[in-house]
């Protein structure tokens, strides 16, 4: 009736929504001649289950579960997810609460003085509570399938402390992390912004390690689409594609950080203190700077090495091929190419000119190419 | 038979356990959020659980773990369209590995009509507060134009039903506007 075409897309109450958010706020939706309804969602599964059933046209998505969705879709394709953008880097942290902070900083005075903070020191409190008989932390992250899941499985095991022996990890939904470490019934957790902050600034949790420590220019959420969007409505696909990377470009610039803060603490998107959504806007999480955007292939290897690593997938899956169809650089370059001028091109085909291998925080080297033989290099792994 | 309803809205929780009782020989226990100790001294075989509900991911991933209960997802692609019907009325299921298809489609069909009358229950009551603010709208405006025209009350609601046909909107919005023209003249809000 209206003269634009309806999309429907899905987020979660985390500041790295801020993409579709602010589109949708800006009017820049309604520019390309999209009507989009940005709806609320309680839980990943259920974006998941939406996008996979079309009842979503597209959601801010976990990186990971786009592939794992993907992995499992019908003979016929039903349920694939193909990922055209990249919302954000970093925003991810790994928080413990303040009397866990108390037991390390006991066994090691410097330990969380140093950067980037490592987990043995922990290993240690680990080995000191089982001396004394004490059942094991927990741990929670949001997700099976999430950037958090493997970032703290990797810092865990790089210090020593095997994941799945050492500590008891749950997942639980990201606006109850810090309620469930208050009430003690969890001692860390791995989540994105504004939870960690929140947590910091309410006495509750001391932040250890942020994603931008732990990997550089690491990948966080991307924008999940149905393949009939991508395969149907390309041209609404596009259109969509253009209107989030200009947001995006918006959201990295300082002189809107305020509006943009405001927008995000409304109780109809983050609902929380607009002080706490601030802190990682300042410093952690890119959107669109440095080619952010761009769904990078290399990104969605290294999620199925951990995958491959933690026993989450088999041997049978063909890995590249995998990522190929789910992570799309080529939409998202054609999006850019069609908006002109607002990308800087080097930026945004900079994929090229990225490093070959990526490196995280123990400076240990991951290449693309090798994604199994660097799932078996490391010494706690199970697959 | 074991059954646990997860449901944040704690009315549609109570329907959905009082047409589950209806059913079969069922144990239905219902609760607003997922407390592990509560689920493991339960042992449910199916847990039906509102998509809206944030513990959804919590139950999602005991699939994934190799020292949890064995709750499963049910995505039976033996039941075409189950699983998206599902989906679009909002309930979500997980069941015990080797329960019967058939068992967890008639607990599924109750939660799902269950769901659905909620939706409509509240749609309905949404409707009717909505008619009677339009209602009440529309004597506001009769009032204004009687005041202001010399109309009487039939020609007042004359006039308002000819300014609807003709912008083609909803009588209600037609006298909403007036209202809201008649304050920006008076200067409220301006």
């Amino acid at each position: 009736m209206s003269g634009l075409s309806d999309l429907r897309l899905g987020f979660i109450p985390l500041t790295d929504c801020a993409p579709l958010a602010a589109a949708q706020a800006l009017g820049f939706f309604e520019e390309e001649g999209l009507n989009v309804e940005l709806i609320r969602e309680a839980s990943w599964a259920t974006i998941r289950d939406k996008v996979a059933v079309g009842l979503l046209d597209g959601a801010h998505m976990l990186a990971p579960m786009a592939l794992a969705a993907t992995m499992s879709a019908g003979a016929g394709g039903q349920g694939a997810i193909l990922a055209p953008l990249a919302l954000n880097q970093n925003g991810s942290a790994v928080t413990v609460s303040i009397a866990l902070a108390e037991a390390i900083r006991a066994v090691d005075p410097d330990a969380l003085a140093r950067t980037p903070v490592t987990a043995a020191p922990l290993a240690k409190v680990i080995a000191e509570r089982r001396a004394r008989g004490q059942g094991p932390l927990t741990f929670a992250v949001v997700f099976p399938y999430s950037m958090h899941n493997y970032l703290l499985r990797y810092w865990l095991a790089q210090g020593g402390i095997d994941p799945d022996r050492d500590v008891r990890l749950v997942v639980t939904p990201p606006p109850r992390m810090v309620e469930q470490m208050h009430a003690g019934a969890i001692d860390g957790f791995c989540v994105g912004a504004p939870w960690n902050v929140v947590a910091e600034t309410g006495g509750v949790g001391r932040i250890l390690i942020a994603a931008s420590q732990f990997w550089p220019g690491g990948p966080d959420k991307v924008l999940g689409v149905t393949t009939e969007l991508a395969t149907q409505r390309p041209d609404e696909l596009r259109a969509c594609l253009r209107a989030v990377m200009r947001a995006a470009a918006w959201a990295d610039e300082a002189e809107n950080r305020e509006t943009l803060i405001e927008l995000l603490a409304r109780p109809d998107r983050i609902g929380a203190a607009p002080a706490a959504i601030g802190r990682a806007l300042e410093s952690e999480i890119v959107f669109h700077r440095d080619a952010a955007g761009l769904p990078r292939r290399e990104h969605g290897l290294w999620f199925l090495s951990q995958m491959t690593r933690w026993g989450q997938i088999g041997a049978e899956h063909d890995l590249q091929a995998l990522v190929d169809r789910v992570y799309r650089p080529d939409l998202y370059r054609e999006a850019a190419l069609s908006l002109g001028p607002i990308l800087e091109p080097a930026l945004a085909f900079a994929d090229a000119a990225g490093p070959a291998e990526a490196r995280l925080f123990d400076g240990r080297a991951f290449d693309p190419k090798a994604a199994r033989a660097y799932a078996a290099a490391f010494d706690i792994h199970r697959g | 038979m074991r059954v646990l309803v997860i449901d944040p809205d704690t009315a549609r929780a109570a329907l959905v356990a009082q047409g589950l009782e209806g059913v079969q020989p069922l144990e239905v226990r219902r609760s607003a959020v997922y407390d592990e100790a509560e689920v493991m001294a339960f042992a449910p075989d199916v847990v039906v659980i509102a998509a809206e509900s944030p513990d959804r991911d919590t139950l999602d991933s005991l699939q994934e773990s190799s020292q949890g209960h064995p709750v499963v997802m049910f995505v039976d692609r033996s039941e075409p369209g189950l699983a998206e019907q599902a989906v679009r009325a909002g309930v979500a299921a997980y069941v015990v590995d080797g329960l019967a298809p058939n068992r967890v489609r008639s607990i599924l069909d109750v939660a799902m009509s269950r769901f659905a009358l909620t939706q409509q229950l509240r749609g309905d009551l949404a409707k009717a507060k909505a008619d009677l603010e339009s209602r009440k709208t529309v004597e506001r405006a009769k009032g204004l134009l009687m005041k202001e025209r010399g109309l009487d009350e039939d020609g007042a609601y004359r006039l308002l039903r000819k300014l609807a046909m003709d912008r083609g909107k909803p009588i209600g919005a037609v006298a909403a506007d007036l209202l809201a023209f008649a304050g920006v003249l008076k200067g409220d809000g301006a």
